[in-house]
C-alpha cells in the first residue's frame, strides 16, 4: 500500500504498523485502579490501526476521511504529542505542526514575551529567536503591538503572530491540520505563499483536510482513513475517487466532503462575490429555468490588482455533485469590467440535465486557485424541466448505431 | 521498571534550558500585570516568617522546654514552617501541573515530566533563598559549626523528594481528579503530623512512629539540627530521607510505565 518513494534513504517520515489504542474505563476510579494495580480491564478503542507509509522529501500527502476516521490522531502521533500503542513513528529533521494557532499564548504576557516562550517550546533558543525576531515580526505585521499584552490583540493578530512563529524556521516535515491559511485575505495569501515556498525547497507536507479541492491542488499522494484503518494510499486522484465514491454511498455524510463553509471576510476592501445572475429564470420556488441553456453571469471584486478566479458548482438537490468548474482550471480568465471588478459568463449550451431541482454554488479564488476568498455555498436552487420522460440524472453525449 | 523514570530524567537534563524558561514563566505568570512583579512572590513567605519571630519571640517571648533544639518558639517554628511551606507549595503546584498543562501537551511534543519539574523548580526559587537566608541569621546561636552545611544537601534532597511526589501525584490526579482534594486535605493535616509545630520530644513516644509516615519529618528534623544546633543531622534523618526517595522513585516508575502512552489522553 505504499506510494512510490523516490529516495529510500533519509526519509522525513516513516510509519511502521502504527496503532493507537484508547483505553476506556467505566469510571475515573477504574482508571486509578488500573494505574495502581495494573489489573482493571478497560474497554479498548483503536483510533488507528496498522498504518504504514513512507514519505520522501518534497512529497505532499493529503489525509482524508470522515470525522472519527483517525486523521487527528495520526497527525498527533506524527507530531509526537501522542505516543503510539503499536508500531513505530520515525521522523527525521525539523517537524512543524500548524495546529490550533496561538492556543499556548498567555494573555497577560506581551506578544514579544509569548514569541520567545513559544519559540522555546518548539525548539528555538533565545539567541536563535533574537536573530529571527525581525523577520517574524515583519511577516506577522504586528507592529508596535508586539509589546502589548496578547489579551489586547484581535484574534487575527494572534493567529498571524502564531503562524509567523511556527513557520519561522523552514521545516523538513510540515503538518497542517485543516486550516491551510489564517487571518484576513491578505495574510491568507502570505500563508499559502510561505507553505508553497517550503514545498518548493523540498519540505515534505502532511495536509489533513475535509476539502478534496485543496487536497487535489496541493497533494501528490493521498491517504484515506476510515475507522482508523488505511483504506487507500497512493496517487491523489485514485484515492480521492475511491473516497468520494464511498462518501456518496454513505449519503448523509456527504456534507463533510464539501469545502468547509468558513466565515469569509466581507470588508470594504475584501475580495468578494458581488452577484451571480442566472438568465431566463422564471417565478416559483424554486424558480424554473425557461431556456435550454444555463447561462450564469458572475461578477466579483478582486484583491488589488490581482486577477481572481471564479468557480461554479452544480449539485443535485440532495448534495450529489454533478459538475465543478473553475476559470483557473480551464485558462478562462475573468474579464475586468471596471477597476477591480471582474466578470465571467459561464454557458452550458443545451443543458443535458434531467428534470429536477439543482443547487448552485459559486467560489471566488485568488490567482493561484489555492486561497478561497469567498464562497456562496448552495446559495440558489433552480428547477429544470427536461422534455425527456426517461429516468436518470444527465443526458450523456451518445450515439446509437 | 525504572527505565521509564530514567528516560524522563535524561529528557529533563536535555531540556534543562526549556525547564528554566518554563519555571521563569510560571513565576512571571503569577505576577503578570502587577507593578510589584516578583516582589509579590517572596513577600508572603517573608512576612509570615517575620510574623513568627515578632509574635512568638519578641511580643510573647514564648520558650520551649530543655529537650527542644532551641528555646525560642518563633526561631524554632520558622525553620520547620519554611521547609513545610516549600514542600506544600511544590507538591500542590506540581500535582496540578499536568492538568493545567493539558492544552500545551496536546499541541507540543513535550515530556510530561517537564511540568511537575517546572513547578518544583519555581517553588525552589521562592523558598530556597529564604531557607538559605536563615544561615547568617541563626549562626550566632552556634558560631557556624560545620553541621550548618547540611542545609545544602537537605535542600537538594527535599527538592528531589518534592519532585518525585509531585510527579506521582500529577499522574494520579490526571487519572482521578479526586486525588487533588485528598492531597490538599492531607497537606493541611500533615503539618500537625510532623515536628514542624512542636519538637519531636514533645510527641508521645509510643505514637512517635506516626510522624515518620510524613515524608517531611526527616528533612524538618535535619533543618532543625543544622540551623538550630549547628549539628550534622543524625543517620536516622538521612536513612528516612533515602527510604522515602527510594519508595517514591519506585512508585513513580511504576506509574510512568503504566501511564506512558495514555497520560496525555487523560488531560
Amino acid at each position: 500500500m505504499n506510494a512510490p518513494v523516490a529516495h529510500a534513504a533519509a526519509l522525513p517520515l516513516r510509519l511502521v504498523g502504527v496503532g493507537k489504542e484508547y483505553r476506556l474505563y467505566d469510571s475515573p476510579r477504574a482508571r486509578l485502579k488500573a494505574l495502581l494495580t495494573g489489573r482493571a480491564l478497560p474497554r479498548s478503542h483503536w483510533a488507528l490501526q496498522d498504518v504504514s507509509l513512507e514519505l520522501a522529501r518534497g512529497q505532499c500527502l493529503g489525509v482524508v476521511g470522515h470525522n472519527g476516521a483517525g486523521k487527528s490522531t495520526l497527525l498527533k502521533l506524527i507530531c509526537g504529542t501522542l505516543q503510539p500503542s503499536q508500531g513505530r513513528v520515525e521522523r527525521s529533521g525539523r517537524v512543524t505542526a500548524i495546529l490550533e494557532l496561538g492556543a499556548g499564548f498567555h494573555p497577560d504576557f506581551t506578544g514579544r514575551q509569548n514569541l520567545y516562550f513559544g519559540g522555546s517550546l518548539i525548539g528555538i533558543s533565545h539567541p536563535q529567536m533574537a536573530e529571527l525576531e525581525a523577520s517574524v515580526l515583519a511577516f506577522a505585521e504586528i507592529g508596535e503591538a508586539i509589546d502589548r499584552p496578547v489579551k489586547t490583540y484581535s484574534s487575527g493578530m494572534v493567529v498571524r503572530l502564531a503562524f509567523a512563529l511556527v513557520t519561522a524556521l523552514e521545516p523538513d516535515l510540515l503538518i497542517i491540520d485543516e486550516a491551510l491559511a489564517v487571518g484576513d485575505q491578505h495574510f491568507q495569501k502570505k500563508c499559502i505563499e510561505r507553505i508553497q515556498s517550503f514545498r518548493d525547497h523540498g519540505c515534505t507536507i502532511l495536509f489533513c483536510s475535509h476539502s478534496p479541492y485543496h487536497v487535489r491542488h496541493l497533494c501528490d499522494v493521498a491517504l484515506w482513513l476510515d475507522h482508523g484503518r488505511m483504506m487507500e494510499f497512493g496517487s491523489t486522484e485514485a484515492v480521492l475517487g475511491a473516497y468520494e465514491k464511498h462518501s456518496r454511498l454513505l449519503g448523509g455524510e456527504r456534507a463533510e466532503t464539501a469545502a468547509a463553509p468558513l466565515p469569509y471576510e466581507r470588508g470594504p476592501d475584501s475580495a468578494l462575490i458581488l452577484s451571480c445572475d442566472i438568465a431566463d429564470l422564471g417565478d416559483g420556488d424554486p424558480p424554473t429555468l425557461h431556456s435550454p441553456d444555463l447561462v450564469a453571469t458572475i461578477t466579483v471584486r478582486g484583491k488589488g490588482a490581482e486577477r481572481p478566479n471564479i468557480g461554479f458548482m452544480i449539485e443535485q438537490e440532495r448534495g450529489v455533485g454533478i459538475t465543478s468548474l473553475a476559470t483557473h482550471e480551464e485558462d478562462a480568465a475573468p474579464t475586468e469590467v471596471e477597476p477591480g471588478v471582474w466578470r465571467s459568463t459561464l454557458t452550458f449550451p443545451d443543458l443535458p440535465l434531467h428534470s429536477g431541482d439543482y443547487v448552485i454554488s459559486v467560489f471566488l479564488f485568488d490567482e493561484t486557485g489555492l486561497v478561497t476568498y469567498d464562497l456562496w455555498f448552495q446559495f440558489k436552487v433552480i428547477r429544470i424541466v427536461s422534455p425527456t420522460l426517461m429516468p436518470g440524472l444527465v443526458r450523456l453525449p451518445h450515439r446509437w448505431s | 521498571m525504572c527505565r521509564a523514570l530514567l528516560a524522563d530524567c535524561r529528557q529533563l537534563w536535555r531540556l534543562r534550558e526549556l525547564l528554566a524558561v518554563l519555571a521563569r514563566r510560571e513565576l512571571g505568570a503569577r505576577t503578570a500585570g502587577s507593578a510589584g512583579g516578583w516582589l509579590w512572590v517572596w513577600l508572603p513567605p517573608l512576612l509570615t516568617t517575620a510574623a513568627y519571630f515578632l509574635l512568638f519571640d519578641v511580643v510573647f517571648g514564648m520558650r520551649l522546654g530543655a529537650a527542644a533544639p532551641t528555646a525560642r518558639v518563633g526561631t524554632f517554628l520558622v525553620v520547620g514552617m519554611l521547609a513545610w511551606s516549600a514542600f506544600a507549595d511544590a507538591t500542590q503546584r506540581g500535582m496540578m501541573s499536568l492538568l493545567e498543562a493539558g492544552g500545551l501537551l496536546h499541541k507540543n511534543p513535550l515530556p510530561p515530566a517537564l511540568f511537575p519539574a517546572r513547578a518544583v523548580l519555581a517553588s525552589g526559587v521562592v523558598f530556597a533563598p529564604l531557607l538559605l537566608a536563615l544561615l547568617p541569621l541563626y549562626m550566632g546561636a552556634h558560631q557556624w559549626r560545620a553541621g550548618v552545611w547540611a542545609l545544602l544537601p537537605l535542600l537538594l534532597l527535599q527538592g528531589l523528594l518534592s519532585f518525585l511526589l509531585a510527579y506521582l501525584l500529577a499522574i494520579l490526579a490526571a487519572a482521578l481528579r479526586d486525588v487533588v482534594q485528598g492531597v490538599q486535605l492531607l497537606l493541611s493535616l500533615g503539618v500537625f503530623l510532623s515536628p514542624v509545630l512542636f519538637p519531636l520530644t514533645l510527641f508521645p513516644e509510643r505514637w512517635r512512629w506516626l510522624l515518620w509516615l510524613n515524608p517531611m519529618t526527616a528533612p524538618v528534623l535535619g533543618y532543625q539540627a543544622a540551623l538550630l544546633q549547628g549539628q550534622w543531622p543524625p543517620p536516622a534523618v538521612w536513612l528516612a530521607l533515602a527510604a522515602w526517595i527510594g519508595l517514591l522513585a519506585l512508585l513513580l516508575s511504576l506509574a510512568v510505565a503504566r501511564s506512558r502512552d495514555q497520560l496525555v489522553d487523560w488531560l
